[in-house]
């Protein structure tokens, strides 16, 4: 077997994996602070990203020099009101009622935002015209590594860090962590949970905008990215659902499965096989750790 | 002249759930720069009166159904806990519950998340640390980790950061070695001189909660049974029985007499 291919293959997995990571990132955020667990995930994908590249198309049109970063810069903004709205709209109402209801409720949002995609910006694939990264690729090793693979990554990782800053060094990150810890204790401070539960959908909605623009600058866009993101599950099973070094390092797993899988199992089945890895894997890692490898098994208190 | 309470609760009924009634007509008044104690057997309704003071209730699906409750003059049991609390009020939530994830001084910041005006967070932790040295020393240590007795003075430090002017404590003592005890309730106490905070005090523990409050009240299921000065529920003959755990005499109980304050309580909550 060639050696380089392998290396490739893991490489762009790592890469491809890491906005699984962020994606996931969002995903984790949600559910740690008000315990939604969020099915629309993918569509919160296609929103941020076609609206990026509808920013972007614009950008380009009035000659912006700098279209990319700053139609995702415009597009986060925009993250911060989606993200407010649709806690307020859709979820404020069904805090405290049974779990159930709730994940019926990101269901349905699924089927709203796909339809909103849909009508706004039609089913066809929609490409970043001109493309955003040029196609001449590093050779790093012997191995080739495409420009927007890189920038994905370095996304992937500033982000990261800005959030890793936030959570640790400002009021307002604290506030979060203190009430994804326990919610009745940050209450007594007179922490606002419903700005916690906000602020988690409008980061969500940032992450995996991000996540969707990268995604669909490498491939175009359609209502496939939205399948794509919803990797955020497999990943945040494998890292443990309320983790998030857990997602992140899940989401770079499943894009490496992806990848070997692809590269490994293609010539034997034919087709899909790098669709389906991640949720086989998924299926069988429940079977034997379904908390993850670092999720928290909460302490009851009485 | 006596000043104007800090604190009037006018005999609140409070349910859970629409239904179960709790609390049935209890009043209870707060001197400004006081300490009172709450005293009542498991299941009383202390806990349920504290939620009622600071808005926590409404987030346990209980309401004040019934009576007012008044903070500096202002009516605030219609008010959120965010609100309430940045009137100045303050729960000190039973069971020493940290934020287990975060550190100590991660805790203590938590507190200080409504930033203000001329006050750093630095000089507020400073001052934590001032009152709860040994929470200096732990400081970086994981708040799940660290002792009962540390996560108890990581609450109260906590809640202190968000500048209260009425503390309410819920059995503080609770699980705690008596070493401990002694030492956070010097520390309390030392709070309530020198910063000037009214505390509410919730203890199952009668004995520390009179000898540090000079008034308090007993409770028993869901109603005020008793209200006096803690030097005359010192002596009260059912005060020693019930809840000092001494006769008449002062000496041991007979194994008759502890069987029958076991049933007494039992049948209290
Ligand atoms: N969230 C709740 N829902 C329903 N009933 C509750 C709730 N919290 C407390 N109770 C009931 O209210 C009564 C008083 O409880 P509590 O105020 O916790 O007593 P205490 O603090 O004196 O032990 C108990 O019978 C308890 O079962
Ligand atoms: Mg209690």
């Amino acid at each position: 077997m060639d050696l380089t291919l392998l290396l490739w293959a893991v490489a762009n997995g790592v890469m491809v994996g890491s906005i699984y990571g962020l994606i996931a990132l969002g995903w984790v955020l949600i559910y740690k602070c008000s315990g939604v667990l969020n099915l629309a995930m993918g569509e919160l994908t296609l929103i941020g990203a076609y609206l990026c590249l509808t920013i972007y198309t614009f950008l380009i049109k009035i000659g912006h020099p700098l279209p990319f970063a700053s139609a995702l810069f415009l597009t986060l903004l925009a993250c911060i009101v989606m993200g407010y709205l649709t806690e307020r709209i859709f979820l404020d109402r069904l805090i405290g009622e049974p779990v159930l209801t709730v994940i019926m409720m990101t269901v349905g949002l699924m089927f709203v935002f796909r339809g909103l995609v849909g009508l706004i910006w039609s089913t066809d694939t929609r490409i970043f015209d001109p493309p955003v990264f040029s196609y001449d690729a590093f050779i790093v090793g012997g191995i080739i590594i495409e420009r927007v693979y890189l920038w994905s990554m370095v996304a992937a990782l500033s982000l990261w860090i800005i959030f890793y800053l936030f959570f640790k060094y400002t009021p307002w990150g604290l506030s979060m962590q203190a009430t994804a810890d326990d919610e009745m204790a940050a209450l007594s401070l007179g922490i606002s949970v419903r700005f916690v539960y906000s602020a988690a959908w409008i980061i969500a909605f940032m992450t995996a905008a991000v996540g969707g623009a990268f995604l669909g600058a490498k491939n175009g866009l359609n209502i496939s990215v939205g399948e794509l993101s919803l990797l955020v599950l497999p990943a945040v099973v494998l890292g443990g659902l309320n983790s998030v070094p857990g997602a992140i390092v899940g989401g770079i797993v499943i894009g490496v499965l992806q990848e070997l899988s692809g590269f490994l199992l293609d010539p034997y089945f034919p087709g899909g096989v790098k669709d389906t890895a991640p949720y086989v894997f998924m299926v069988l890692f429940l079977l034997f750790k379904p908390y993850g490898l670092w999720g928290w098994v909460r302490i009851e208190r009485v | 002249m006596a000043t104007d309470p800090i604190l009037k609760i006018n005999n609140i009924e409070v349910k859970y759930h629409e239904v179960i009634l709790v609390l049935k007509g209890v009043s209870i008044e707060i001197p400004d720069g006081g300490i009172v104690a709450l005293l009542g057997a498991n299941g009383a309704g202390k806990s349920t009166t504290l939620k009622s003071i600071s808005g926590l209730l409404k987030h346990e699906d209980g309401a004040v159904t019934d009576g007012s409750i008044e903070f500096e003059g202002v009516r605030i049991d219609r008010k959120s806990a965010e609100e309430i609390s940045k009137m100045g009020i303050v729960q000190v939530i039973e069971g020493r519950r940290v934020f287990e994830h975060l550190t100590v001084e991660e805790n203590i910041k938590v507190g200080a998340h409504r930033r203000e005006k001329g006050v750093s967070v630095k000089d507020k932790l400073d001052k934590v640390y001032h009152y709860f040295p040994r929470l200096k020393e732990k400081r970086n240590e994981v708040a799940g980790f660290v002792s009962g007795g540390e996560q108890q003075m990581t609450v109260v430090g906590r809640a202190l950061m968000t500048n209260p002017k009425l503390m309410l404590l819920d059995e503080p003592s609770m699980g705690l070695a008596p070493m401990l005890i002694h030492e956070i309730f010097n520390i309390i106490t030392q709070l309530h001189r020198e910063e000037n905070i009214s505390i509410l005090l919730v203890e199952q523990n009668a004995k520390l909660a009179l000898n540090v409050a000079p008034h308090a009240y007993v409770m028993e299921t869901g109603r005020i049974v008793m209200d006096d000065s803690s030097e005359t529920l010192r002596e009260n003959p059912d005060i020693k029985d019930f809840y000092l755990g001494m006769t008449d005499k002062g000496g041991r109980k007979s194994f008759r007499d502890v069987k029958h304050y076991k049933r007494r309580k039992r049948w209290l909550s």
